[in-house]
């Protein structure tokens, strides 16, 4: 049987700006997301301008990590900052640093490869690791190893930067586990411990159960781990299809210990939530524009060429839309990409709603053929692009613009699963 | 006070094999003690490789920012509680 650990770093993004500046511990203090007055912390480090944090407003801006102490007093992640700093005003608000929580990251995915047989990771502050045969397979060993893996995480990453971890037989117990006791927990559950554990805890705290989930649960009379034990298969399947299956296998404590490697992506994608609802379709299209050569860029720096493309909007009310194409050619450049987009979305679009965000991805990934073009001007824009993107590969994103999106600028997102300054 | 900044600063450092920790800043005509290097991290512009110090003394905060091309040292944030 697998042994697998989970570990959670605990209110990451805060403990990181605490653990950097220590005048911050036991502070409540919120690491705020880009918003209208919010700053780019790696653009700020490069101008000539002078800023006090304390006189930004951070309007539009969510909480995407509190500290213990901002917790303690209510705030919660994803609130906006606004709503945050009336449950407490004594909260101090801190721009994201994308790239000192990246740095993190990486070493702490580094320290779990040097000790477990394969590692997943699960978002930016949160993995899976197998340690069945570096553990000896027998939960004192894995015991001890997540001990020393815990004690690496303080070395490399500072006392400040604490994770919850949990030993179990699977990847759902190990993350309920690991749940379980915040911060700086360790929880291991053998096996013939499982069915009880799982027995003390709320349907709330199961990965893959939200709120909606929890809600139709309840009208089925399953409010507790207990009861949902009770409700026959039959019944989940034909309520909730095939999804049924893991509620009925994780109200047992069962579930897959398979750790997924990374494969290739599916698809490549960027949106961008704008200060201030756009309003007309120069706007639009000047920013969907840049957010395809975004896309762009990091398809062909991943050697991808596009055939399907997908764009969303989201308005000023959170209404919106989103739609999928199929391209007549591959795609490569951002140009193609943002015009193939615009001719279905000019046809959608309500610009009278106000625009508050713009996606577009592009999929259907092939490799980028080696063969040259027969036509010459296919064969200049290929050469034009290469060599774009060897000045962004020696300046940095940002390096170049087309004149028309110069109007345009994006703050580096704090939260979410990639950083910008990664990809 | 909490401030962002791009200063020119000088900073004494002492090598420990591969590692360099700054030791004192001189900002203007200020001299700052550094009592500990609380984390360090890099990151890339273009290719040029840079890398923050985060750093205190008893009663300030400071990020400096060394570029490894033109070994250049920049105060960038300050706090102070």
């Amino acid at each position: 049987m697998a042994i697998i650990l989970h570990l959670d770093f605990n209110s990451y993004f805060a403990s990181v700006e605490q653990q950097a500046n220590p005048f911050l511990r036991g502070l409540p203090i919120a690491v705020a997301g880009k918003g209208r007055h919010s700053i780019d912390v790696a653009m700020a480090h490069r101008g000539s301008q002078r800023i006090r944090i304390d006189q930004l407003s951070f309007q539009r801006s969510v909480v995407t990590t509190a500290s213990r102490e901002a917790k303690k007093r209510g705030v919660k992640t994803a609130m906006g900052t606004w709503q945050a700093r009336k449950i407490c005003p004594e909260m101090l608000v801190i721009p994201g640093d994308p790239k000192k929580y990246g740095e993190i990251t990486s070493r702490f995915m580094a320290i779990l490869r040097r000790y477990a047989d394969s590692v997943q990771q699960f978002s930016t502050d949160e993995a899976f690791a197998d340690i069945t045969c570096a553990s000896g397979g027998d939960y004192l060993g894995a015991t001890i190893l997540a001990q020393k893996i815990r004690a690496d995480i303080k070395d490399e990453c500072g006392e400040y930067c604490t994770v919850s971890i949990g030993i179990a037989a699977n990847k759902f117990l190990a993350k309920l586990a690991s749940e379980s006791k915040k911060p700086n927990g360790l929880t291991c559950v053998p096996p013939h411990e499982a069915e009880d554990f799982v027995l003390t805890r709320p349907l709330a705290d199961f990965c893959g159960i939200g709120r909606r989930i929890e809600k139709h649960l309840e009208r089925l009379g399953a409010t507790s781990v207990a009861t949902l034990r009770r409700l026959p298969l039959s019944l989940l399947l034909s309520e909730f299809k095939s999804y049924g299956y893991f509620l009925f296998n994780s109200a047992r404590g069962l579930g897959s210990d398979e750790l997924e490697a990374i494969d290739d992506p599916k698809s490549i994608g960027n949106s961008y939530t704008f200060p201030h609802d756009l309003k007309t379709d120069h706007e639009i299209y000047q920013n969907l524009l840049a957010l395809a050569d975004r896309v762009a860029w990091r398809m062909r720096k991943q050697k991808f060429i596009a055939t399907h493309v997908s764009g969303y909007v989201r308005y000023g009310d959170f209404g919106g839309y989103s739609f999928h194409r199929r391209c007549k050619d591959p795609l490569i450049d951002g140009l193609e990409i943002a015009n193939t987009t615009w001719e279905v979305m000019k046809e959608k679009i309500d610009i009278t709603q106000g625009v508050r965000l713009i996606g577009v991805s592009a999929s259907g990934l092939l490799p980028i053929g080696g063969s040259d073009s027969l036509f010459d001007k296919e064969r200049r824009k290929a050469r034009v692009l290469q060599a774009l993107d060897k000045v962004t590969d020696k300046y940095g994103s940002g390096a170049w613009q087309r004149a028309s999106t110069m109007k345009t600028s994006f703050k580096e997102r704090v939260s979410g699963w990639h950083y910008d300054h990664e990809s | 006070m909490h401030e962002f900044m791009n200063d020119p600063v000088d900073v004494s450092v002492d090598f420990t094999g591969r590692r360099i920790k700054p030791k004192r800043v001189r900002w203007g005509t200020k001299v700052y003690d550094i009592d500990k290097v609380n984390l360090v991290h890099g990151a890339r512009e273009g290719q040029k490789r840079i890398f923050y110090f985060s750093v205190s003394d008893a009663a300030n905060f400071m990020k400096l920012k060394l570029d490894t091309e033109t070994l250049e040292w920049r105060l960038v944030e300050v706090y102070a509680p």
